[in-house]
């Protein structure tokens, strides 16, 4: 099958906020050299999650703009609004949006439904009824960044931070755009953490949103941006399995054709999108084998330390530029791993959402 | 870049199951806007919507949304021909907003009041947009790249540009695109809070229109590498050939007053498709026959083609807002236009609104041989995409 020929698609600024990093690349970086787990709390079901102290979000966006906002909004540009001053892009020169988010804002959804049922019809707020829809995080950070080409949200269990980076990866590939913010978010929600234990996901849960500034390397060259790493290969395949369920085929397309994008046999290290969702976490593990062999090859998920939320996945791609840079692969309990070469981002969710990244140094 | 056909149509409207019975219903100007039957619309002022009569086959167990969408992809799969091996390696791209939230709905109202729990564990797992792909692709066997956009109205219409730019760039030579919605209580519900529903049926373009009408449905086509249909023999149904998309960065609910984004998106896709603006002979409109809508749509088609031409027509006059659906049961009645030849109306308006300066085909479809035409979606926050469709 004929497959254009691919532009260099780099990153040129990263924005985190959860409950362990906020900030651009240099606060990721602090954090990746001696990660620590961030706090647990209540509100995540019937097991402690990782929540972002509110009193964190409230520094980072002005009152009268939290106001017109859901918390989730808020997370979303915060975390954009740090990625795109890192990249020091102008806008105005076209600029893409993609959202993977795997809840949306269901604190909105829920309270607009509870003021219906308990006032009928003159309960409903319209101001809450549009984000009861999933791109409402899109919507508004649009405007706040002056997105003003493709805007996209994206909707998958696990792997949504992911899919958005690989989605964004195509479109600059492509060349139809030249830049794109790109990452996921998610909240946590006491009655969605209550929704997943009854499905059972048994995973760290956490909150959060990272973004990242995706640019065609010659345009972000030319204009002398600061390149933190490369996105060598991206690629968003399926595996068979029922809705919500684990499956058993372990071949993967998608890490032979991220593999193939960067002209490579195999990655050198891994992150992984291994949550604590035991049955998942297995397939995983079973899919990673079949594709890398007998070879040892090391791995890291920063999901038991942040909790796993659609902003991970974004977070994993923007720690595997930083290994790429810095040659370190950060350990679960401290410390870090040398390393060199090139990583691949993998994420497999429930249902079969199969996402693979490959980053390099740029 | 690959040229892009459509070859399979499938569609589940308010007129019923079937690509055929939708033409029929367009073609004829059959409103399908009928009193509420779903939900309980009690103390609303609007108690109307397009509901789908019958939701056929499928298992009880799945969503409405769910059996709205496999009775449209299956039908689509089927029209295009397709085998096994085909299915395996074909991308499924879903335009969603709902999800099941229909029956997630029903679980919650429970809850709050002390009732007994209908399935809920059933109930969660469908409820969020990316379900209908997972069960799409699951019950298919649709085994190649699989996303959920959510673009608010414009769902079901980015969706299938996303298939159509995989097939372009060569990633598949194969696609299934469309997108789906079920009437839920939080979307009645939302658009009244926003008094942006007519309690009668919906009149795009009227000067006396007064809002939207909600609708319910589900359509998919079979999207194709042109040398992969011609090596299967297929005769397909149109071309897609460009599609713009953009964003207002304005507004959470109102488009851009101008509609200087909906004209770029307009734009992109005359540009994409390498077509003229005087080679557009029909504009099915996002009509949704709110009066900011139709007045801003109208604007902007007359930056891109002048006042007065092409044809523009809403067939959310017969149908409803569909939402996640709008945009690609918009699309197949496109198509359809190209392929028979006619023009659908917009079966409500009976006085054009004079600051409408376009020929929207009142009441009665008109036949007409176009050679292209577009389908407009544009969706809250500003979310716009043009479709460009060629005659096959």
């Amino acid at each position: 099958m004929p497959q254009l020929q691919r532009r260099e698609v780099v990153i040129t600024g990263v924005g985190v906020v959860n409950a362990a990093i906020v900030g651009a690349s240099p606060a990721l970086g602090a954090w990746l050299r001696e990660p620590r787990p961030a706090a647990r709390s209540g509100a995540g079901g019937a097991r402690p999650a990782v929540r972002l102290p509110e009193a964190t979000l409230a520094g980072l966006i002005d009152p009268d703009e939290a106001r017109r906002l859901a918390r989730v909004c808020q997370l979303t540009i915060a975390a954009a609004r740090f990625a795109v001053a890192e990249a020091g892009l102008d806008p105005a020169a076209g600029l893409g949006l993609v959202v993977g988010s795997e809840l949306g804002d269901f604190t909105s959804t829920i309270a607009f439904a509870d003021g219906y049922l308990a006032r009928g019809p003159a309960g409903l707020s319209p101001l809450l009824f549009p984000n009861t829809v999933m791109n409402t995080m899109a919507a508004t950070t649009a405007i706040a960044v002056a997105a003003r080409e493709l805007t996209l949200t994206l909707n998958v269990p696990t792997v949504a931070g992911e899919l958005a980076i690989a989605r964004a990866t195509a479109a600059v590939a492509s060349g139809r755009a030249d830049a794109v913010l790109a990452g996921g978010v998610d909240e946590l929600d006491p009655l969605v953490a209550e929704m997943l234990d009854a499905l059972g996901d048994d995973g760290v849960r956490g909150e959060g949103a990272t973004f990242l500034v995706l640019e065609a390397e010659r345009v972000a060259r030319a204009r002398g941006a600061r390149v933190l790493g490369r996105i060598a290969g991206a690629a968003w395949r399926s595996l068979p399995a029922r809705p919500w369920g684990v499956g058993r085929h372990v071949a993967s397309r998608a890490i032979a054709e991220a593999l193939a994008q960067a002209g490579r046999q195999a990655p050198d290290w891994l992150y992984v999108s291994a949550s604590g969702d035991a049955t998942r976490d297995a397939w995983e593990s079973r899919v990673l084998s079949a594709a890398l062999g007998s070879r040892r090859v090391p791995s890291v998920s920063l999901a038991a330390l942040i909790g796993h939320h659609a902003g991970l996945g974004a977070l994993h791609v923007a720690a595997a530029a930083w290994t790429a840079r810095v040659g370190l692969l950060p350990a679960i309990g401290g410390g870090a791993e040398r390393v060199a070469g090139g990583g691949l981002v993998h994420g497999l969710g429930r249902g079969g959402g199969h996402v693979a990244v490959m980053v390099e140094a740029a | 870049m690959r040229r892009v056909l459509v070859t399979g149509l499938g569609a589940v409207s308010p007129f019923g199951a079937g690509v055929k019975t939708y033409w029929a219903g367009l073609a004829a100007g059959t409103c399908a806007i009928r009193p509420l039957s779903l939900i309980d619309a009690t103390g609303f002022r609007c108690r109307i919507a397009a509901e789908v009569p019958d939701v056929g086959a499928g298992s009880a167990r799945r969503s409405r949304a769910d059996r709205l969408a496999l009775g449209a992809a299956a039908e689509a799969l089927e029209d295009a021909g397709l085998g096994a091996a085909d299915r395996a390696s074909a991308a499924l791209v879903v335009g969603a907003v709902g999800g099941g939230m229909l029956e997630a709905e029903s679980w919650y109202w429970a809850r709050a009041r002390g009732e007994r729990l209908p399935r809920w564990a059933a109930s969660l797992r469908a409820m969020l947009p990316a379900a209908h792909a997972e069960a799409l692709a699951h019950r298919l066997r649709l085994g190649g790249p699989r996303h959920t956009v959510v673009t608010a109205c414009s769902s079901g219409a980015v969706a299938l540009a996303e298939a159509a730019e995989l097939i372009a760039d060569g990633v598949v030579d194969i696609a299934v695109a469309g997108g789906v919605d079920a009437v839920t209580r939080m979307c009645f519900m939302g658009f009244n809070a926003l008094k942006l529903l007519d309690p009668e049926p919906c009149r795009p373009f009227d000067r006396d229109r007064r809002g939207m009408s909600i609708g319910e449905g589900a359509a998919f086509v079979v999207l194709e590498a042109a040398e992969h249909a011609r090596a299967r023999g297929v005769r397909p149904h149109a071309e897609l050939a460009g599609h713009g998309t953009t964003t207002d960065a304005y507004h959470v609910t109102a488009p851009q007053p101008e509609g200087e984004g909906m004209a770029r998106a307009m734009r992109a896709a005359l540009v994409a498709g390498g077509v003229a603006p005087d080679a557009i002979g029909y504009v099915n409109a996002h009509g949704t026959a709110t009066p900011q809508n139709d007045r801003i749509e109208a604007r902007a088609i007359a930056q891109v083609f002048g006042a007065g031409r092409p044809l523009v027509s809403s067939t959310k006059s017969m149908i409803g807002h569909t939402m996640a659906a709008a945009g690609s049961l918009e699309a197949v009645a496109t198509i359809l236009a190209l392929t028979h030849e006619t023009i659908p109306p917009t079966a409500t308006l009976l006085t054009p609104d004079p600051e409408v300066e376009f020929d929207c085909v009142p009441r009665v479809a008109r036949e007409l041989a176009v050679e292209h035409a577009i389908s407009n979606s544009f969706g809250f926050g500003g979310q716009n995409i043009t479709l460009l469709f060629r005659r096959a």
